[in-house]
Formats: structure tokens, C-alpha cells, sequence
């Protein structure tokens, strides 16, 4: 440290120690590879290969269990085009979807704005409200047979009670794949809920305040001010729910195996049993791969979407 | 926020929200709450319409019958263990390489954390089957336990996620450098720092994580109903599903085996409550 | 008429917390009031009751005459100007200003002129597309002032506006507002911790503190005859002096002095001086207060000396420039002639209207 005498300078500071420069293969770069390699390991054999893998199954004729694999060119990606149960099992995952995504962002952003309030009991209110995400597929999937049951359910006691006659519910190929619906608007409402309130809480208090003195009544401060700025939630959850939408499969095979008469049988479904139930393992990894293509495509479309109406006035 | 504006001409002793709130909840909760009491009920209660609301005597029978019926107890321990091994393998793994995404500068850091977050985005059923297959060669040229049929197999592909990692990178990243620079001039090692320093801090991060890979392990489905053939190497759900099988008409006793199984992880839910919420809300914000 | 009446409004919490205990206020008509007070003094309290955004648990409200308690904010033709400005930031600039005219269903012509009116009054005109987000500081607190201004009401509120802008910028803007209400004298409540801000700004100041009005003044009136210590050492920077002393047939002892002629009581009583009425003498001179130099601290135009005063009790002396005196030494603090303030040592009162007293 030097300490000038008549200028009366301030005493320098001790030098802070140089930011390192980046040097890959010093201590640091060793430090950093010997860090990351069990989870480049790890992914690697189980989260790339496998991608790899698959995209050649998906050209070659397989059973999982001989070891002989031949070599079958595009006849899968043919196959899947001329299928009528794949097809079938399309218009089965679009109608699924269509219905679920935008049914559970409603159910979730109604519950989540009851709940986004503090009385006493909150807590417990939205425990009740949460709860639903730690219910596992399957029991979702059997709490819903036994509520459907054509002759002792619950719901059709509930509806005899308004006049409407019982109804098969899952057992009926019309109406399956809307109560499997419903069943999964319940099992993801949790979710829903939790991303919502968390939403709905980072809007500040003061923007409600300030549009009261403005005038407005609560249910346009809700529609102008609260539901504008829900933007990312709603992005988020549209995405989410989407992807996880067109790869159901858990709740139907707890359900109706795919039925009944394949009618709630979508894409997921149809692939594991051709892949582990037929043994048609290059079948299966052609429509998993085709799956993969449209998931990507649709969170493609919605991202650019999202972004066009973003500034919305 | 709702407002608590002036003009309300409301004098209830408490919000007329309740009146909201309460029916909502219960709506909610009542599949669960129908099948409690149905567990209770005798078969003759069940399968009785109009269904009866309120069992005469709770016939708790139904609970050690399904016991009986489905060896439960591994059921238990197999997710259990499952669990317990996958969550710890997540946690030590993923903040290894969290903290060196975030804090250590080496070659081909940017490609390699890209390539890593690439898996996300491909869904389980592209890489089941080929998980499928080289699960099984592991479990012919390794171990057999790993292999096909044993809970070893539910394990390995599970033991690191790319979400993980992204997850815990994006919180040691908010750790202030400050911190770790200070520790470094007093001469704490690289390492050290990542140990002394960002883990400690680092408590709820992990346990929302932690939450998050309990729920998702705990419940997972497809992946063990592959893999997993024998009574007693079944995990929870796939035990569950395979009883459903057996006794899909005896409701009562079902609905036992369901409470059951469902037990563990909802109280595990309501006890950590806020690290599910938190794991839920953060990865919503962030997108 | 947008005269504000506050009469025995009282707020409090079960848990028995009072923010507020029977405020009686009555701001008149174009009047900028100032509501000035450390945080918890129920100064935003006050505000708050008054915007309609919280009730009072009794006690009235009066807005232009009319009783405002049954009232939601929407419907009490008043305006708010938040600390965080609360701009909604979804919207433009413009959108901002017209959504309070949009809401009493002003028609499209008449909102146009008055929000371009009201931007060009504060000179944010070239901002009226953008976002809240793509604004500064500055140009984000006007167009706060502006959506309340624009809607014409007949009172403004306000809640510490100035606190987030840095220093600079919050003179300026103080003598900004000055400005705007000699030509636009809407009826203002002014909320601040700043007792600075509040003696610039106000016509009238209510200190307050722990829920209660301590006093209702002008600057002068608050700041040359303070009702009691609270008063006499929130205002002011640095704050009033006060110190222990005793009184006896008619001589004031303090801090091992005496001093004479003192027209108060017998009994203990709190002394207050300010530091720019102290001054600086030799420790030997008569009639003096005993003293020794603590801390020096130069700041260009004059130096401030603490001093302590028997064992631990600080005087703080504005002293001319230039004074430089060593830590310890012995002074003799003199007090003024006629501003040696009198409080009770118990309640705090204020014990003599005017001071005069002759040492």
C-alpha cells in the first residue's frame, strides 16, 4: 500500500484477486469435466442413446427378443400411415387433448382465483385444492371406475337423484373417452392450481388497488388487469399440459385398457402394445418417433404463437 | 389479491368466501373421501344402489384381507427403495454437474449443457424400448440385478435427469459470487466451496427438488410395467394395478389396497407441501 | 367543495393493534396537506381509509360534504398516486391515463383531449405509446401523476411518491409539484416520511406518530413551536437537542450548570435547543452549559460538534466553518435567548408557548 504524504491521496484498496481467465485445461477444466462425467454417463447411455437407438429400430424389424434384426427401409413409417387403428387412435389423442388442455387451464385458474384470497383456513382450502397431485395415475384411474360404475357409482346415484338415467360411462365406446377426460382434469388440477396461484400472487396487490380508484368493478379489474398478466402462466401450462396430453397413457390402461372397442385408445397406448404386448418393437419405435416429431412441432407452433400475441392492446 | 374495499355492506362474522370455498373443496376431494368410505364399507354396502353413504360398522377387515391378498409389504420397500436410491443419486449427481454448469468454466461447457437439456425434450416412449434393451444387456453382462425383472432396473435409468441438473444449475447461479469469491481468497479449494460454501445454502433448492423426484419416482408407471414382471419386484403402482387385476369386482377390497398405497405419498404431500408448491410454481415462472 | 374530513376516524386490528386512534382532520378546499410521521405513525393508514381501500373500524369520512364511508374507492371521485407507482404494464402509456375515463364510460373524444392535455402538462407527450417498462424512474412517477390527474377528481392522494426516485431527481420533482398545484389546486393529501419533503411541500403539516396526531401546523408553526419532543426532534436535520434538566425556584440545573430566571414550575423538565441556536464558548464562561467535544464533522458550509454533556447525553452544535477542536476538550455550550424550548419530562408537552427566557 502506498501512502502518498502531501496530496493527501486515500490509501489504495488491496488488489482484489484477478477473475480466473478461462483456461480449459487447467485445474479448472479438469475440475469441471471430472464434475460433470456421471451425469454425462448417466444421461448419455440412458437419455441419448436411446434416441439413437430407437431412430434405427424404428428402420428395422424387431421382437425384443431375437437378437436378428432386419433391415425394413421406410415400411414401418408406411405402415403407421395405412394403420386404421393408428389412425384411429390420432383422432382419439386429438380429441383428448382438445378437451383436457384448455378444460384443466379453466378448472384451474377458477379454483386458483377462489383460492387467492387470505381467510382463515386458506391453507387448508388449497391443501384440498393440491392435493390431487400426489394421487397416482392408477388409483386416479380405479377412484374413477368405481365412481362411474354403471351399477353402484356414485355418479349415476347423483344423477338418478335429477332425473337422468344411468349411464355406462366407461364402459360405453361413446362416452369413455370423456370421462377419462374429466378424470384427468381432476388428476392435474393440483398442478394447475399451483402455477395459477403462484401467478395469480405475483400480480402486485397495488394494481387492483389502483384500478378500484379507477373505477373499475372486480370482475373487469379480473378480466382487464389480472387475466393480461397471466400470459406466462397460461404459456406454460398450455405447453405443459399439451405434451403431457398426447402421451397419455397411465389412466387408460388403469381404465379401459384401450377400450372399450379401442375406443379410448390413443397414440401412447397403441404403441406400447404393439411394442410390448405384440412384440412389434420397430413398429412401435416408428410411431414414437413420429410422436416425438408433433410434440415438437405443436411446442413449436405455440411458442410462435404465444409470441404473436404477447402485446396484445 | 382481492381488495378489501370500503362499501361492502357484508356483517357476517366471517367472509362469505367460505361459502365458496368450502363446497369447491369438498368437490375436489370427494373422489378420495368416497374411496375411504367405500374401504370400509362390506361388499354388500358397495355393491348396493342407491350406494350407501355411511358404512354400519368401518369394516377395517378389508384393509388386512387386501394385505393378505398382494404381498404389500414388498410393494412397500420396492418403491421405497427405488426412491430413496434414485433420489440420492439425483441429488449428489445433478448438483456435481449443476454447480459445474454454473460456476466452473471448462471446454465445451455451452454444447454439452445444450445436448444435455436436448433430452427433455424427447418423451419416455422414444427411449423406452431401447432403455428396455439395454437394461436388459446390463442386467445379462453386468449385474442381475439390474436387469430385466428386478428393481435394479427401475433404478438406472433414473438415476440422473437433465431437469435435475437444470434445476439446480439455475439456483447455484443465483448464489451470490461474492460468497464463493470471499471463501476462495481465504483459500478454500474449488471443491470446498461447492461443500462448504453453495450446498449448505443451497437447503431448499434441494428439497423442492428432492420433492419433485420423490413424487415423480414414487408414481411413475410405464417404465415398471415393462420392466417388471414378478410379484415381488413390483413397486406400488404396478402391485396396485396387478390386484386391480385379481379383484376388480370386490370394490371394498380394492378401495382398501388403494387407500393403502395412496397413503404414503399424500402425507408425504401435505408434510412437504411447500416444496411440491415451490418445485411446481418455480419451473411455471421460468418456463 | 373538496374539503376532507377525518372525524374521530379510528383503525384497529384484532390483536389490539391500533394504527390509527380517532383521527379528527379537516383538510380545506385546494389545500396540499401533509401527512408526516416515521413508518407505523398511520400516516398510509390514514391515507388508505381515505382512498376507501381499507375501513375504518369508526369514525366518519367526509369528501366534499358527503359521508364517503359506505363507499368503495371507484365511487369517491378520488385519485391515488402509489409509491411503486402501480402503472399497469400491460398497457401503453396512454392506456394507463384513459383506463380511469374509460371506466366512467367518458366518451372517446373527451378522453383524447384530456389525456393529451394532461401528458403534455407533464411533458410525458412523446411517451404516450410506450410501456411502463420502457420507462425510467422518472418518466414512470409522472405518468402516475398524470392517470390521476386526468381523471379530474376532487381530491389527490398521495403515498410517498417521491421515495423511489434518486436524489436529484426528487428535488427536482418537489419543486415540480409545487409548481403543479399553484396552477391546478386540487385538494391534496401528501403522505411522507421525509420531514424535509414535508416542510417544502406542505401548506400544512399533521405530524403523527404510534396512530395519533402529534401536531397540525405550518412548517413554521411545527418547526419554531413544536407541541412536544416527538415534534421538536422529528423535525428538523439535524434534529432538536434534548436533554435532561431540573428545575428549582426558578433555576434551571442541567448537566452540573445553572441557569436563572427560568419561568417555569418547579420540577424535572426536558430541555430542547436546536443546533443551529447553539453556540460554542469556553468552558470557564458564566451561565454556560458544561460540555466536552465528541465528534467533528466539517461540512463545507458549517461544522457540526457533538458534544457530550455530563455522562452520556449528546448535544449536537452547529458551529461556523472552520472550527476545529479536539476530541475532549472542554466547552461551554450557550443557550439562546429565545429558543430554549420547555417540555414536560414525563408527557413530552410542550410546557411554554413562546420562549423567552433570560439567562
Amino acid at each position: 500500500m502506498v501512502i502518498a504524504e502531501n496530496t493527501k491521496a486515500p490509501p489504495r484498496p488491496a488488489p482484489v484477486p484477478p477473475r480466473r481467465r478461462w483456461r480449459p485445461w487447467g485445474a479448472d477444466g479438469v475440475t469441471g469435466w471430472a464434475l460433470v462425467t456421471p451425469a454425462v454417463v448417466l444421461i448419455g447411455i440412458f437419455g441419448l442413446l436411446p434416441v439413437l437407438m430407437s431412430l434405427q429400430l424404428s428402420f428395422q424389424h424387431s421382437d425384443l427378443l431375437t437378437p436378428e434384426t432386419p433391415w425394413v427401409g421406410f415400411d414401418n413409417y408406411r405402415k403407421m400411415a395405412d394403420d386404421p387403428v393408428f389412425l384411429e387412435a390420432i383422432k382419439h389423442t386429438i380429441i383428448y387433448t382438445a378437451l383436457f388442455v384448455p378444460g384443466t387451464m379453466l378448472v384451474g385458474l377458477l379454483v386458483a382465483a377462489a383460492m387467492n384470497r387470505s381467510v382463515r383456513f386458506i391453507s387448508v382450502y388449497r391443501t384440498a385444492a393440491y392435493i390431487t397431485m400426489a394421487v397416482s395415475t392408477i388409483s386416479q384411474g380405479i377412484i374413477f371406475l368405481w365412481l362411474t360404475d354403471r351399477d353402484y357409482g356414485l355418479v349415476n346415484a347423483a344423477l338418478n337423484g335429477v332425473g337422468v338415467p344411468s349411464q355406462p360411462f366407461l364402459a360405453s365406446p361413446s362416452q369413455a373417452i370423456y370421462v377419462i377426460v374429466a378424470m384427468t382434469i381432476w388428476g392435474w388440477t393440483g398442478f394447475s392450481v399451483i402455477v395459477y396461484l403462484a401467478a395469480l400472487q405475483g400480480v402486485p396487490a397495488e394494481l387492483h388497488e389502483a384500478a378500484a380508484i379507477d373505477g373499475a368493478k372486480p370482475f373487469t379489474r379480473f378480466r382487464t388487469i389480472t387475466v393480461p398478466l397471466l400470459g406466462p402462466a397460461n404459456l406454460f401450462l398450455l405447453v405443459w399440459l399439451t405434451i403431457n396430453a398426447l402421451q397419455l397413457f397411465d389412466e387408460v390402461y388403469a381404465t379401459t385398457r384401450g377400450g372399450p372397442l379401442r375406443a379410448t385408445t390413443v397414440i401412447v397406448y397403441y404403441l406400447w402394445d404393439q411394442a410390448f404386448v405384440h412384440f412389434d418393437a420397430g413398429y412401435a419405435a416408428a410411431m414414437a418417433y413420429a410422436l416425438f416429431v408433433v410434440i415438437l412441432l405443436v411446442t413449436a407452433v405455440q411458442f410462435r404463437l404465444a409470441r404473436r400475441y404477447a402485446h396484445h392492446p | 389479491m382481492t381488495v378489501d374495499v370500503a362499501g361492502s355492506r357484508w356483517r357476517l362474522p366471517f367472509s362469505p368466501w367460505h361459502l365458496v370455498l368450502i363446497p369447491l373443496s369438498f368437490l375436489l376431494v370427494v373422489p378420495l373421501l368416497w374411496m375411504l368410505i367405500t374401504s370400509l364399507e362390506t361388499e354388500g354396502e358397495a355393491n348396493h344402489f342407491p350406494p350407501v353413504l355411511f358404512p354400519a360398522k368401518p369394516r377395517f377387515a378389508n384393509y388386512t384381507e387386501a394385505w393378505a391378498q398382494a404381498p404389500f409389504g414388498h410393494f412397500f420397500l420396492n418403491s421405497l427403495t427405488v426412491t430413496v436410491v434414485v433420489l440420492v443419486s439425483n441429488l449428489v449427481v445433478c448438483s456435481l454437474a449443476g454447480y459445474a454448469f454454473a460456476r466452473i468454466r471448462f471446454l465445451g461447457r455451452g454444447t454439452l449443457f445444450v445436448v444435455l437439456m436436448a433430452t427433455l425434450m424427447v418423451p419416455f416412449q422414444v427411449t423406452m424400448i431401447p432403455v428396455f434393451l439395454i437394461v436388459k444387456w446390463f442386467g445379462v453382462n453386468v449385474w442381475e440385478g439390474l436387469g430385466i425383472d428386478h428393481i435394479g432396473a427401475l433404478m438406472l435409468p433414473n438415476l440422473a435427469t437433465a431437469f435435475g441438473i437444470f434445476f439446480l444449475r439455475q439456483f447455484f447461479q443465483t448464489v451470490p459470487v461474492e460468497l464463493e469469491e470471499a471463501a476462495r481468497v481465504d483459500g478454500t479449494s474449488r471443491l470446498g466451496v461447492l461443500f462448504k460454501i453453495v450446498l449448505p445454502l443451497s437447503l431448499p433448492a434441494m428439497s423442492t427438488l428432492a420433492a419433485l423426484t420423490v413424487l415423480t419416482s414414487w408414481n411413475d408407471f410405464l417404465w415398471p410395467l415393462i420392466v417388471i414382471t414378478s410379484e415381488d419386484q413390483m413397486t406400488v403402482p404396478l402391485g396396485l394395478s396387478y390386484f386391480q387385476g385379481a379383484h376388480h369386482v370386490q370394490w371394498p377390497l380394492l378401495m382398501a389396497a388403494n387407500v393403502m398405497s395412496l397413503l404414503p405419498m399424500l402425507l408425504v404431500f401435505i408434510g412437504a407441501q411447500r416444496y411440491f408448491v415451490q418445485s411446481v410454481a418455480s419451473t411455471g415462472i421460468k418456463g | 367543495m373538496a374539503e376532507v374530513e377525518f372525524r374521530n376516524v379510528t383503525r384497529s386490528y384484532l390483536g389490539g393493534v391500533t394504527a390509527l386512534k380517532g383521527l379528527n382532520l379537516t383538510v380545506a378546499d385546494g389545500e396540499f396537506l401533509i401527512l408526516v410521521g416515521p413508518s407505523g405513525c398511520g400516516k398510509s393508514t390514514a391515507l388508505r381509509l381515505l382512498a376507501g381501500l381499507d375501513k375504518p373500524t369508526d369514525g366518519e369520512i367526509r369528501i366534499g360534504g358527503q359521508v364517503v364511508n359506505g363507499l368503495g374507492p371507484g365511487e369517491r371521485d378520488i385519485a391515488m398516486v402509489f409509491q411503486n407507482y402501480a402503472l399497469y404494464p400491460h398497457m401503453t402509456v396512454y392506456r394507463n391515463l384513459a383506463y380511469g375515463l374509460r371506466q366512467r364510460k367518458t366518451p372517446r373524444a373527451e378522453i383524447e383531449r384530456r389525456v393529451r392535455e394532461t401528458a403534455e402538462l407533464l411533458q410525458i407527450g412523446e411517451l404516450l405509446d410506450r410501456k411502463p417498462g420502457q420507462l425510467s424512474g422518472g418518466q414512470r412517477q409522472r405518468v402516475a401523476m398524470g392517470r390521476a390527474l386526468v381523471r379530474q377528481p376532487q381530491a389527490f392522494l398521495l403515498d410517498e411518491p417521491l421515495s423511489n426516485l434518486d436524489a436529484k431527481l426528487r428535488n427536482q420533482v418537489r419543486g415540480d409539484l409545487k409548481r403543479l398545484h399553484r396552477e391546478l389546486p386540487v385538494t391534496s393529501i401528501y403522505v411522507t416520511h421525509d420531514q424535509v419533503e414535508a416542510m417544502t411541500l406542505g401548506d400544512r403539516l399533521c405530524v403523527m406518530a404510534g396512530g395519533e396526531v402529534q401536531q397540525i401546523g405550518s412548517t413554521d408553526d411545527v418547526y419554531n413551536r413544536p407541541a412536544n419532543t416527538f415534534v421538536a426532534a422529528f423535525m428538523g436535520s439535524p434534529p432538536m437537542n434534548l436533554l435532561p434538566g431540573e428545575v428549582r425556584s426558578g433555576t434551571l440545573h442541567l448537566g452540573g450548570s445553572q441557569l436563572t430566571a427560568v419561568p417555569c414550575p418547579d420540577g424535572p423538565v426536558t430541555v430542547g435547543a436546536r443546533p443551529e441556536h447553539l453556540r460554542l464558548d469556553s468552558a470557564q464562561a458564566d451561565g454556560v452549559v458544561q460540555a466536552r467535544v465528541d465528534v467533528v464533522e466539517p461540512l463545507g458550509s458549517h461544522v457540526l460538534v457533538t458534544t457530550i454533556v455530563g455522562d452520556e447525553t449528546r448535544v449536537i452544535v452547529q458551529a461556523p466553518a472552520g472550527t476545529d477542536l479536539e476530541t475532549g476538550t472542554p466547552v461551554g455550550l450557550v443557550l439562546p435567548a429565545e429558543r430554549t424550548y420547555f417540555f414536560d419530562a414525563e408527557t413530552g408537552t410542550a410546557l411554554l408557548s413562546r420562549e423567552r427566557i433570560a439567562l
